[in-house]
């Protein structure tokens, strides 16, 4: 057999099996979501079957808090998001334009500040941000989960910043325009699929996160996952399909994110930039 | 248009001298080249001019302004850059607007001399495209769009045409030497082609090593040369250069070859302390004549059409370029003479490299 038709069959298969693997498990959760009791724990299981919304109905009459967490997870995901994206933009550029021992310093605690397990980091800070009045606020996550990313989306916008060939800027310094400028007007635009590549990190981080927002929210501030854990703790027994379909409103706007930016992350907008 | 002047520039990085004591003045309207291998500081100079690198020493003035001090944006000088710099996430006719935009000048001007700059390069029908879209050449059109759009004061061309193949390159320095005829702004270009530099500039400064070697128009560079390096960069194919050594006194036939030929030259009355000299001749200043007082053996025969290069084997160290006329017959292995006038040819210190200015005037 041809050796190329061989390589194209085992990419193929490695392929589906990959698939299979990371959206099999999805598959069952959004599918049970619209199964009954008794159709979800059926033996074989039930792949066609009378789907049914109830779930979702019983999900917001039961567990209205939910709405509110998906309310608060949606605001603490893009105030980090943003945040980290503003300052990973602008150490990513000091990190790529800039060149001194202090700066390198910093890098350099920056990593290892990183390379501690975070839970280490943070616990200690409980009383401080008790005492600043931050605890169950939106704040405090944004600020957490933001400190977290701010490292590694700052190494990948520094080495999409290094790519950004530095006559651009110098072009646009000689037509006239000052730091600020040349920062929003050319290296933002030339390092979207950069930072779009970084805050996918930090979206799904913050989406999903659940011990920090244990730790540091009570009430006010309470994010999805946390209602999902109570719906799985539910003293009077796990209403699973209520759970189910909880799992799946959680998982739609990462799903929807990520489809939605996949063309920037693939899109080498660099091309034409030089000579070529 | 305006007046450019540099006293004393020097430039240092660490213990590198890139720019020495540079001092030039360039008229209004001027077209400057700067010619010199790579290294040789041109780029470092147009750097400075341009704010881009900062002086060590030395004043840069604009129209008797010094704008040491001055910011780059704030320099009204434009930039063409070899690479193109242009912005790849804006279309042509936004690159062109860039600098327009940056100082927020009303919209309907800004349409109106886009518009003015797209037509003056023929990008009329390309405003809508991204540089990814565009040939090399119009990129390069693009860029000169960008530059002519604002009115600057000072041109500033860093090898724009480097990047584009032979044919588009002679074709763009006939529209860009179209387009300086038009708007006639100062400029300073820089190129290491010294075809870019003999067809584009009013004056030349031939650089190496951080320092200006000679200033003047294309005809003095090529006819005058003070010295062996502008000899030996300006003309193509460069000039030929024969190490002569004296023997005898002070008179007409004493010069000779290492390998021992006799080369008269009668009219130099050297001075008597010079042992040994270089002799300078460029290629149309030689002929292939079997009474010629230089004997060789045609080693490569080189066809251009219009005229044919003959390369002559001297001796161990001498292969002389000789053009010879279109039709020109000889075949690898001739044996020939070679003649030449000597007030075509020029003779430079062995040692300084400089020319040689003789009791009866320059060696030329």
């Amino acid at each position: 057999m041809d050796d190329r038709y061989v390589i194209l069959v085992g990419r193929w298969v490695v392929l589906t099996l990959g698939v299979f693997w990371s959206a099999f498990p999805i598959f069952m959760v959004v599918s049970s979501s619209f199964k009954t009791h008794l159709d979800i724990f059926a033996v074989p299981p039930k792949f066609i079957f009378q789907p049914t919304f109830d779930n979702y109905v019983l999900l917001f009459r039961e567990w209205p808090q939910f709405l509110d967490g998906l309310v608060n997870s949606m605001i603490i995901t893009v105030g980090a998001t943003v945040l980290t994206a503003i300052t990973s933009l602008l150490a990513g550029y000091a990190y790529s334009r800039f060149h001194s021992r202090l700066l390198t310093l910093s890098a350099f605690f920056m990593i290892l500040v990183r390379m501690l397990p975070p839970i280490v980091v943070t616990i200690p800070l409980f009383p401080a941000v008790n005492a600043m009045g931050l605890s169950d606020t939106h704040a405090i996550l944004i600020l957490l989960y933001a400190a977290f990313f701010v490292s590694l989306a700052t190494w990948i916008l520094k080495t999409f910043i290094d790519q950004i060939p530095r006559e651009l800027e110098e072009a646009a310094e000689v037509e006239g325009s000052s730091v600020w400028q040349r920062l929003v007007r050319v290296v933002l635009p030339l390092s979207v699929h950069g930072m779009v590549a970084a805050c996918v990190f930090v979206v799904v981080f913050a989406w999903n996160e659940y011990v920090f927002a244990l730790i540091f929210t009570s009430n006010e501030a309470k994010t999805a996952p946390l209602i999902l854990a109570e719906i799985s703790g539910a003293i009077e027994g796990v209403q699973w399909g209520i759970l189910f379909a909880a799992a799946s409103v959680q998982l739609l706007p990462i799903l929807a994110f990520v489809l939605l930016v996949q063309k920037f992350i693939v899109t080498g907008i660099t091309a034409g930039a030089v000579k070529g | 248009m305006s007046t450019l002047i540099l006293e004393g520039l020097s430039k240092n990085y660490g213990e590198v001298e890139a720019l020495i004591g540079v001092d030039l003045n360039v008229g209004d309207g001027e077209f400057i080249v700067l010619v010199g291998p790579s290294g040789c500081g041109k780029s470092t100079l147009l750097r400075c001019i341009a704010g881009l690198e900062k002086q060590s020493a030395g004043d840069i003035r604009i129209d008797d302004r010094s704008i040491t001090g001055v910011q780059t944006r704030d320099r009204n000088v434009a930039m063409v850059f070899q690479s193109y710099a242009l912005f790849p996430h804006l279309t042509v006719a936004e690159n062109i607007a860039f600098g327009l935009r940056i100082r927020r000048t009303d919209k309907s001007v800004i349409e109106e001399r886009v518009a003015h700059a797209a037509g003056l390069l023929g990008l009329g029908e390309l405003t809508g495209r991204y540089p990814r879209e565009l040939s090399g050449g119009q990129r390069q059109r693009v860029a000169m769009g960008r530059a002519i759009v604002r009115d600057p004061v000072l041109f500033l061309f860093d090898e724009p045409l480097s990047n584009l193949d032979a044919k588009l390159r002679v074709q763009m320095r006939t529209e860009m030497k179209a387009l300086r005829q038009r708007l006639g702004i100062t400029s300073i270009y820089v190129t290491h082609d010294q075809d870019e530099a003999m067809t584009l500039a009013d004056r030349i400064v031939v650089m190496n090593n951080g320092r200006i070697e000679q200033i003047g128009t294309p005809m003095e560079l090529y006819d005058a040369p003070v010295n062996l390096f502008v000899a030996g960069f300006m003309g193509s194919p460069p000039m030929n250069f024969i190490e002569l050594h004296r023997k005898g006194g002070n008179s007409g036939a004493q010069l000779e070859t290492a390998s021992g030929q006799p080369v008269p030259l009668p009219e130099r009355g050297l001075s008597p302390g010079v042992r040994s000299v270089v002799l300078g001749v460029r290629p149309e200043g030689l002929r292939i004549d079997d009474g010629g007082p230089l004997k060789g053996t045609v080693e490569v025969v080189e066809p251009k059409g219009s005229e044919t290069q003959v390369f002559v084997r001297l001796d161990d160290l001498h292969l002389l370029c000789v053009t010879a006329g279109k039709r020109a017959t000889f075949q690898p292995g001739d044996p020939v003479g070679i003649a030449f006038d000597a007030t075509e040819s020029h003779l430079f210190d062995t040692d300084s490299g400089q020319k040689i200015t003789t009791e009866k005037g320059t060696a030329a």
